[in-house]
C-alpha cells in the first residue's frame, strides 16, 4: 500500500512581505524629489523592494525600507535623499 | 530587441521583507532575476544568506516554491524536481538551484558537476559574495588572491578559482558571468538561460558589503567597479559561442581593491600584478 508523505508545514507565500524583519533599526530613509525622471533605474537596485512602479509612477513603501542607501547613490538625477530617522537629544523615532 | 525597464513584470517574486541586511547585494540578484524567471520558477537554495534571507517554515519573502536544500545537493535536488515535473507532464516551469559561492564551487560542487554532466533541464545560479557570508565571512575557493576575511587575517594567498571557466569546459547549453550594477544585461541572460532544453549556469558577482567592508550604498557602485575595471569580465557562451557583453572601460584596477576594507593592505607589488593580469586578459599594452 502507498502511504501518505509527511506533511511539512510550510510558510505562507510572501508572508513575510506583510510582517517585514529588519525596517526597526533603520536610520535613515528616503525622499524621492521632483527631479525623478522616471529612469526606473532604483527600482532594480533596492534590495528590499521598496521602491516599485506602479501605474506609471514610483512608488515607495516605507515599511519594507531598511535605509540602506543605495537607491540614493545610485540615482543618476540625484532624486533621491536620504534623511536621518532620528531627530533631538532623545532621539524621536518618527 | 532591447530590454527596458518600464517592460519588465511588476510582481515582486522575491525580495520584499525579507531577512537579510539592508543594502545585501545578494538581495538585489534575487529581485533582478526573478523579473526574467516569473512566477513559473521552483527554486532550492542550499545552506547561505540567501537561504535564511528567504525566511523560514512559518514565514518567507518568497512568492514561488522555494526549497531549502542540505549544503551539498541543490542540483540534485532541481534535477529530482524536473523529473517529477516530466513525470506529470508539466513543460512551462523554470528549475533553478541558486547557490553562493560555497554552494557552488566548494562544497556543492559534486552535485553541480553531475547535474551538469547530465545535462539537466534546468540552471545554476551562483551568487558570489566571495566568501562564506552567512557563517562569518569565511575564505574559500572564490574568494580573491589578498582578500583578508575572518579567518585568514594576512589575506589568502592563492588565486581564485575560475568556475566560470570549469562551467564551460562541461560543455553546456549556456554560461554567462553577469553582476547586479547591470540589471537589464543580467536578465537578458536568464531568458536565455530559461529557453535551453539542457543545463546553463549564470554566476552573479553579487557584493557583500559586510565581508567586504564597504559603505552598504555602495553595494551596486562595487559591483560595477569590478565590471569597469576589467577584473570581473561580462560575457556568455551560448551553445560554445563566446560573446562579451559588456565592453570595459578599465579604471585602474586599485579604484576598485584599495576602497574595500578587504583590500586595505595590498602592496604596489601586488597591485601592478593585478593590473598586468587584467592588461594580458584583454591584450592590452603589447
Ligand atoms: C554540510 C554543512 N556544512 C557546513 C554548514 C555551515 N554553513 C552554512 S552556510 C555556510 C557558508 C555558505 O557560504 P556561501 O555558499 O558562499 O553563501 P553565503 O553565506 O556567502 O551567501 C556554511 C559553511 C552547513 N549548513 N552544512
Ligand atoms: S533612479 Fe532616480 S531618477 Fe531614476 S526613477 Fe529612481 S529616483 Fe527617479
Ligand atoms: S534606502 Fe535601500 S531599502 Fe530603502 S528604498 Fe532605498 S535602496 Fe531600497
Ligand atoms: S552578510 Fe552579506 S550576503 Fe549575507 S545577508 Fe548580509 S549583506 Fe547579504
Ligand atoms: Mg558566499
Amino acid at each position: 500500500m502507498v502511504k501518505n508523505l509527511p506533511v511539512v508545514p510550510t510558510a505562507k507565500a510572501g508572508s513575510l512581505v506583510d510582517t517585514p524583519t529588519g525596517i526597526t533599526w533603520r536610520i535613515q530613509y528616503p525622499e524621492i524629489l521632483e527631479n525623478c525622471n522616471m529612469c526606473l533605474d532604483c527600482t532594480l537596485f533596492c534590495p528590499d523592494g521598496a521602491i516599485v512602479q506602479q501605474e506609471g509612477k514610483l512608488v515607495l513603501n516605507l515599511s519594507l525600507c531598511k535605509g540602506c542607501g543605495i537607491c540614493a547613490n545610485e540615482c543618476k538625477e540625484n532624486a533621491i535623499q536620504m534623511i536621518p530617522e532620528y531627530s533631538g537629544v532623545q532621539g524621536v523615532f518618527r | 530587441m532591447a530590454l527596458s525597464i518600464a517592460d519588465l513584470p511588476k510582481e515582486e517574486l522575491f525580495g520584499q521583507g525579507h531577512a537579510g541586511c539592508g543594502g545585501c547585494g545578494a538581495a538585489v540578484a534575487g529581485r533582478q532575476a526573478m523579473k526574467a524567471l516569473g512566477s513559473r520558477t521552483i527554486i532550492t537554495i542550499p545552506a547561505s544568506c540567501m537561504a535564511t534571507m528567504g525566511g523560514s517554515n512559518l514565514k518567507t519573502t518568497w512568492q514561488i516554491p522555494f526549497y531549502h536544500t542540505l549544503f551539498e545537493i541543490a542540483p540534485a535536488v532541481s534535477s529530482g524536481i524536473r523529473a517529477a515535473l516530466d513525470a506529470q507532464g508539466i513543460e512551462d516551469v523554470n528549475v533553478v538551484s541558486w547557490a553562493g559561492d560555497a554552494g557552488t564551487a566548494d562544497i556543492g560542487f559534486q552535485a553541480l558537476t553531475g547535474a551538469a554532466e547530465r545535462n539537466e533541464h534546468m540552471m545554476h545560479v551562483c551568487y558570489d559574495n566571495e566568501m562564506y557570508m552567512n557563517t562569518g565571512g569565511q575564505t574559500g575557493s572564490q574568494t580573491p588572491m589578498f582578500a583578508k576575511t575572518s579567518n585568514m587575517s594576512k589575506g589568502k594567498m592563492i588565486k581564485k578559482k575560475n568556475m566560470l571557466a570549469i562551467m564551460e569546459a562541461h560543455e553546456i547549453d549556456y554560461v554567462a558571468s553577469a553582476s547586479i550594477a547591470y540589471p537589464l544585461d543580467l536578465i537578458a541572460k536568464f531568458k536565455k538561460a530559461a529557453e535551453k532544453p539542457g543545463f546553463s549556469y549564470i554566476h552573479i558577482l553579487a557584493p557583500c558589503h559586510r565581508g567586504w567592508q564597504i559603505p552598504a550604498e555602495k553595494t551596486i557602485e562595487f559591483a560595477r567597479l569590478a565590471v569597469e575595471s576589467g577584473l570581473f569580465e561580462l560575457y556568455e557562451v551560448d551553445e560554445g559561442k563566446r560573446t562579451r557583453t559588456v565592453e570595459p572601460i578599465f579604471i585602474p584596477v586599485q579604484d576598485y581593491l584599495l576602497p574595500q576594507g578587504r583590500f586595505k593592505n595590498l602592496t604596489q607589488e601586488a597591485i601592478q600584478g593585478i593590473q598586468a593580469g587584467v592588461n594580458r586578459h584583454y591584450g592590452r599594452g603589447e
